[in-house]
């Protein structure tokens, strides 16, 4: 099972995957641990590892958890602070405990880059570098002679932080990719920057305050190194905080795992680690009504609820003052009714309004890559088959036939519970009789090359590219062979027969049958 | 699956191994069997089953191909063979394959220049463009350094590679060719818009190198390509920024760089980085661009005076101010006429013409009527011309060439001021024209800073002026036959007085160079009196004497001519050896007596003439001809009569073209430590030696130079020789301060003793003093002033105290 993941628009058991269906698919298994052999989580993002403590805590699955180093290092931070959020701010029942998260993480059993992985007897898995969030990995599986890589999000641009992805050349079967932008191009990051540090600082210097709502890890990275940087270049004085403790320890996560992120934050760290910010400065709650200009960093990055929600109903009011939204949003969320229109009011319950009266930015940077992403990673891992996940329907059926017609692969965007079987071509070890193989390699003999030469991919080749003919004998309790034409005969102990045929051109037909009539009157 | 999954990749067959050690460029003649079988088994060994086996057959491709066997088709073979690769698992043969592919590319591009099928060449751009989005970090790095070898790519191709989006062809229009099914790469698109954001540096390097490289070929491209490199002026690595300064270099020479207004800020920025380097790549590029619009022009001079301010002495600001200046005619002609406004609007003491802006703003606006757009005629005000002379030397410096002269000229004649005119130049009240808004200001420091500018303005009018002077001279000489003598002579004087006014103001080389005109001008003056002695009936008249003294005149300046300057150039040497030639007939016609000595130096003389026009550069006169022929003839019998009328008619003073680094021989003799004058005399004790101390420097002075130095008191004369190694300092200066003795104090209370430093003028081996008084063999010339140090006898001193 690739992530366990769950939907942040709903609060309730929709949220987490139907676990019953993995039953359903293994009929023979009694519990979830004997269904499947492993479960990989490919980042520490919710909707990657959400159910995760659920599914082995309370479904009770107990096999084996891959993740690698940094994911398991920073999934139990943001497990614990979204299990706050629920528990705390929306008063609901505690799905899973603290405790929870930690013995559920004592079961993970962390994995490097491109660290082949025998699961069992059939599965090996690998995990090649995704860019996207730190720690972020694609998966290659491999179970006998079928090959899939399993991309979870990844990105194929290089960011301030975080490297692109990158991953072998495979022969695959199947790869099953993210979509979250199947139909988007986005042109080059160089002007989305400036168009952020633009508004930051027109935000500023006119004394408003911008809020940043931003996942804890990742973004807030991104943006901060940006900020930090621009900070230092304009010589700017004006404070830049991180609302939680979370941040704080992110960030201390980041300055560890310096292997993870990009080559240019390796360059750098000789000399000075890039996630020791000179500008990020102590922040208290009482800060939030302080006059004067700041740049705040704030969970969740939807403004789904938090800490974020709260600086917002102050900050909103003001025409001064801007926010910026991520280029994602969950449907329901206040983020994703900012990005849909310029509302002048939204309302958080029956009760509350909030006058929106700040200006909006939206960032477009994402850690997804987009649509071109999409396609270079496909056209360079020539799959057989490939499959979209993580995307809205309609971009989906626009990338399909984008990738149908211009790289020839079949595609599938499978809905939820769908049901889809990819054939898988299987390899068959042949035994070559010695004649074969000497009638292959006669005509090389010449140029003294010998006969592992000749044989490449799919064709065998004589020296000057034709195929060398031989006879397939597949035998029901033998090995399958291969075997020339004379040796078909004494094996089967026939003589050979031949069949002539000869072109009728319809000039001669009438010949012909007028010969045939004369045969007959002949006869 | 495909087999080498399983196969060990590490262990090749061994015969794989040998053949491409056999195959590379080490291969033995001997062994060599052609670079069609070569390249055939190779190729064979590149479809080969083991990893390694094919990266070495690739390997060995490449290195038949760099030594140059591509004919026939090889190369394209070649590449047929590496672009089967370029999809192979190993990333190390994807390298390889690249990098044959851009072997091939190379050759391909060399070879057929104009033949060859565009969509062939389309097809392999887009091939490698796939490979620039390769997951390996050197695949991608060689990728574009393959590109970057590419040559006539179609634009919609080259267009494509910039940008992420398909770019649409449509079908309908007559200009816009329907790219093929086959050339459909959906990777190749926007290569450099991933390459330029790429996490390694160096691929931002390759990328950003291709992207000039390419930008050679199509306008429409490069000024996509500026879009991109714009955003890269950004980029954190510094080896980044100094590449994509280089390919924005590269493509503004080769006229490729159209900047628009949303690229300023981006130079703008960069002309104030920190880095000098990339500073001056900014401004050099911004000197070759050209711009759009004049508040572009404007920002980009604003930008290069901020510079200016930040650093005066940075000399490179003003040539890049000039050819920007030269770029942008209507433009800096727009400046010019503000600049105009603000000069007549200040008054004397405000505008400072040292403030860099006016400086600035003077250079981009002296060269527009120059510039490249001539359709109307641009009305610069002369008031700037007049101006911008004083920084000529800046400008000059700043070009670094030699075009003062001509720079010079058309500030002159943009002024409207007669720089070429018939009158001599007064230079002197050019001068002060010139220079009256500095020195107005009156500040010590500021015309410090200008000294130099003055200086090269300064030898510039001096030689123009001289040249001038010359010519009148020698027209003068011209007239002496069909005019008043008077009125020659009264010609030559004001020759003179000009040159002497011009050497006042002036130093070093120039000053050298008047001295000798002045000399020159002395000496022709001499000649022309002598001839109204000749020419009259009566010469018997004036008598003998004066006659006499002209010719020891004559005779002197002549031989300071030729003895007291150095770098002659040798037209000036021929022509004052000629003189010399004509001071020998004066004295062989006047004395009618043919002596041994003054024969043997007229023969030294002729001689010497033909060795200076030995190789042809300058033809023997007239008037030296007529001589040599003369002499050699009647040599034996030693024929005196000598026509000097004859000769004189002959003569001819020619207008020198050249004059070389005519620098004056001098000599500065002081007594040392004390002032000594009448009221305070040095005491000596009558007649015993007395020791003077004297300082002496010499300019200019040779060490086999020989030097003497003078004393006369009286009737005595004693010369002491200087021996000059015990001089200190270079072949330009030497000083030395030495005490000599003199001999011979007269009998007397007091006396002036006459010191002076006289060189000694060979005439080759030829000697005039034979008498051994221990003295100068030759003739002397003196190198200074007579100095007068007086004595007072001591016990007389001590009486009067």
């Amino acid at each position: 099972m690739f992530d366990c993941g769950m939907h942040m628009g709903h609060h309730d058991s929709q949220r987490y995957p139907d676990f019953a269906r993995i039953l359903a698919a293994a009929p023979g298994a009694a519990d979830f641990t004997s269904a499947i052999s492993c479960l990989v989580i490919t980042h520490f993002h919710l909707d990657h590892i959400g159910a995760l403590p659920y599914f082995t805590e309370v479904c009770g699955y107990s096999g084996p958890v891959y993740m690698t180093y940094p994911t398991k290092a920073l999934a139990p931070l943001m497990l614990e602070d979204y299990r706050k959020v629920m528990v705390d701010h929306r008063g609901e029942e505690e799905q899973y405990s603290y405790e929870d998260i930690q013995r559920c993480m004592k079961k993970v059993i962390p994995v490097d880059l491109k660290q082949t992985i025998q699961v069992d007897r059939d599965l090996v898995i690998r995990a090649y570098y995704a860019g996207h969030v730190l720690g972020a990995a694609m998966i290659y599986a491999k179970v006998g002679d079928a090959t899939m890589v399993y991309t979870g999000d990844y990105n194929m641009t290089p960011d301030r932080h975080l490297g692109a992805a990158q991953i072998d050349r495979l022969k695959l079967d199947l790869l099953i990719t993210e979509s979250t932008y199947a139909k988007t191009v986005r042109d080059s990051k160089h002007a989305r920057e400036r168009e952020f540090l633009k508004a930051v600082h027109k935000c500023v210097a006119g004394g408003g305050k911008v809020l940043i709502p931003a996942f804890a890890l990742g973004r807030a990275q991104e943006l901060c190194i940006l900020l930090d940087d621009y900070w230092e270049r304009m010589n700017l004085k004006i404070p830049i905080y991180f609302s939680a403790g979370l941040t704080i320890q992110a960030n201390m996560y980041y300055k560890m795992l310096i292997g993870w992120t990009s080559q240019k934050i390796k360059d750098s760290y000789t000399v000075h680690n890039p996630f020791d910010f000179k500008h990020v400065c102590h922040f208290e709650r009482s800060f939030i009504n302080d006059p004067g200009p700041c740049v705040l960093f704030a969970t969740p990055g939807m403004i789904s609820g938090g800490f974020s929600l709260e600086v917002f109903k102050r900050w909103a009011p003001s025409e001064k003052n801007l926010v910026t939204l991520p280029g994602y949003c969950v449907a329901g969320t206040i983020g994703h009714k900012l990005m849909s229109g310029k509302p002048t009011k939204i309302d958080l319950d029956k009760d509350t309004h909030v006058d929106v009266r700040c200006q909006i930015h939206q960032l477009s940077f994402s850690p997804h890559t987009d649509s071109k992403g999409i396609m270079d990673l496909t056209e360079f891992l020539s799959p057989n088959h490939v499959i979209l996940v993580h995307g809205e329907k309609p971009q989906m059926a626009f990338l399909k036939d984008r990738i149908e017609s211009e790289l020839g692969m079949s595609c599938y965007y499978p809905a939820n519970n769908e049901t889809v079987s990819i054939p898988t071509a299987h390899n068959l070890k042949i035994n070559a009789t010695d004649k074969f193989i000497s009638s292959c390699t006669t005509p090389q003999a010449r140029d003294g090359l010998q006969a592992p030469n000749l044989i490449c991919g799919d064709h065998l080749y004589g020296v000057n590219g034709e195929l060398a003919e031989g006879i397939l004998l597949m035998e029901k309790s033998r090995a399958p062979k291969i075997l020339c034409e004379d040796e078909l005969l004494q094996l089967l102990g026939t003589e050979r027969h031949s069949v002539q045929f000869e072109p009728l051109l319809s000039s001669r037909i009438e010949e012909a049958q007028s010969a045939i009539v004369d045969d007959v009157a002949s006869e | 699956m495909d087999m080498d999954e399983d196969l060990p990749a590490s262990e090749p067959c061994p015969t794989f191994t040998n053949l491409a050690s056999f195959t590379g460029p080490s291969a033995s003649p001997s062994s060599y069997a052609g670079p069609e079988v070569e390249v055939r088994a190779l190729a064979s060994m590149a479809t080969a089953l083991y990893p390694l086996a094919r990266a070495e057959g690739l390997r060995g491709l490449a290195a038949v191909l760099e030594k140059g066997n591509a004919g026939n088709g090889v190369a394209e073979y070649c590449y047929g063979c590496a672009a089967e690769l370029l999809r192979d698992e190993d990333e190390d043969i994807r390298l390889v394959a690249v990098r044959l592919a851009g072997i091939c590319v190379e050759k391909i591009a060399m070879r057929e220049e104009l033949s060859g099928d565009a969509d062939q060449i389309d097809l392999i751009f887009l091939q490698l463009s796939s490979m620039a989005r390769d997951m390996c970090a050197k695949v991608r790095i060689e990728a574009f350094n393959a590109l970057a070898k590419m040559q006539r790519v179609s634009d919609g191709v080259l267009l494509q590679s910039l940008s992420k989006k398909m770019i649409k062809t449509d079908t309908g229009s007559a200009t816009g060719k329907k790219i093929s099914p086959k050339l459909v790469f959906p990777c190749a698109a926007g290569i450099f818009a991933h390459g330029i954001e790429d996490e390694f540096y160096q691929v931002r390097a390759a990328a950003c190198k291709a992207l000039g490289e390419l930008a050679k070929f199509s306008n429409q491209y490069a000024q996509k390509a500026l879009d991109l490199l714009m955003d890269m002026m950004n980029d954190d690595t510094e080896a980044v920024r100094l590449q994509t300064l280089r390919t924005l270099l590269d493509m503004a020479t080769y006229g490729h760089l159209s900047v628009q207004e949303k690229h300023m800020h981006m130079f703008l920025g960069i002309l104030m980085d920190a880095n000098v380097i990339v500073r001056n790549a900014a401004r050099k590029i911004l000197g070759l661009v050209k711009l759009p619009k004049l508040q572009m022009f404007k920002s980009a001079l604003d930008g290069l005076i901020a510079g200016l301010e930040k650093d005066p002495e940075d000399q490179e600001i003003y040539g890049v101010l000039f050819s920007i200046g030269k770029n942008h005619g209507s433009f800096s002609a727009n400046i010019a006429k503000h600049l105009a406004k603000e000069i007549s609007m200040a008054s004397d003491g405000e505008l400072i013409l040292d403030k860099p802006r006016i400086k600035a703003l003077l250079i981009v606006s002296i060269l527009a009527p120059c510039s490249v757009d001539k359709e109307k005629e641009l009305d610069i005000p002369a008031v700037i011309f007049s101006h911008a002379i004083p920084l000529l030397g800046t400008i000059s410096c700043a070009l670094g060439e030699d075009t003062q002269d001509s720079l010079l000229s058309h500030l002159f004649h943009r002024c409207g001021l007669p720089f070429w005119g018939k009158r001599l130049v007064s230079s002197d009240g050019k001068d002060s024209e010139c220079f009256s808004v500095e020195t107005a200001d009156g500040t010590h420091a500021q015309i410090g800073k200008t000294a130099m500018s003055t200086n090269c303005l300064d030898e510039v009018v001096i030689m123009q002026s001289a040249r001038l002077i010359l010519e009148t001279v020698q027209g003068a000489w011209a007239m002496r036959k069909s005019c008043i003598i008077g009125e020659v002579q009264s010609t030559l004087r004001t020759c003179k007085e000009e040159v002497n006014i011009l050497a006042v103001n002036s130093s070093g080389s120039a000053y050298g160079f008047l001295s000798f005109v002045s000399d020159y001008i002395d000496a022709v003056q001499l000649i022309v009196e002598m001839w109204r002695f000749v020419q009259s009936e009566n010469s018997y008249a004036f008598g003998s004497t004066s006659q006499d003294i002209l010719l020891e005149k004559f005779d002197t300046s002549v031989r300071r001519m030729k003895c007291c300057y150095v770098g002659l150039h040798r037209e000036l040497e021929v022509q004052v050896l000629e003189l010399a030639l004509l001071a020998i007939l004066f004295r062989l016609s006047e004395l009618a007596i043919c002596s041994e000595l003054v024969l043997d130096k007229l023969h030294w003389i002729t001689n010497h003439l033909d060795g200076l026009c030995a190789d042809g550069s300058y033809e023997l006169s007239d008037f030296s001809q007529e001589v040599k022929k003369s002499f050699d003839a009647n040599c034996i019998d030693c024929n005196p009569a000598v026509n000097i009328c004859s000769f004189l008619e002959i003569f001819d003073l020619k207008p020198a073209t050249n004059f070389g680094m005519v620098n004056a021989r001098s000599a500065v003799l002081k007594v040392c430590d004390t002032d000594t004058d009448t009221e305070n005399p040095l005491s000596c004790v009558r007649g015993l030696p007395v020791g003077v101390s004297f300082d002496v420097s010499l300019q200019n002075i040779a060490c086999h130079d020989r030097i003497w130095l003078r004393m006369i008191a009286g009737e005595s004369i004693q010369h002491v020789f200087l021996d000059l190694s015990c001089f200190g300092g270079d072949d330009k200066v030497k000083s030395c301060s030495t005490v000599i003795p003199f001999y011979a104090t007269p009998m007397a209370c007091s006396f002036v003793l006459r010191a002076c430093l006289v060189i000694e003028c060979p005439f080759g081996s030829i000697c005039d003093h034979q008498e051994g008084h221990g003295g100068p063999r030759d003739c002397v010339v003196q190198l200074c002033d007579e100095l007068d140090v007086y004595f007072v006898s001591a016990d007389m001193s001590k009486g009067g105290g």
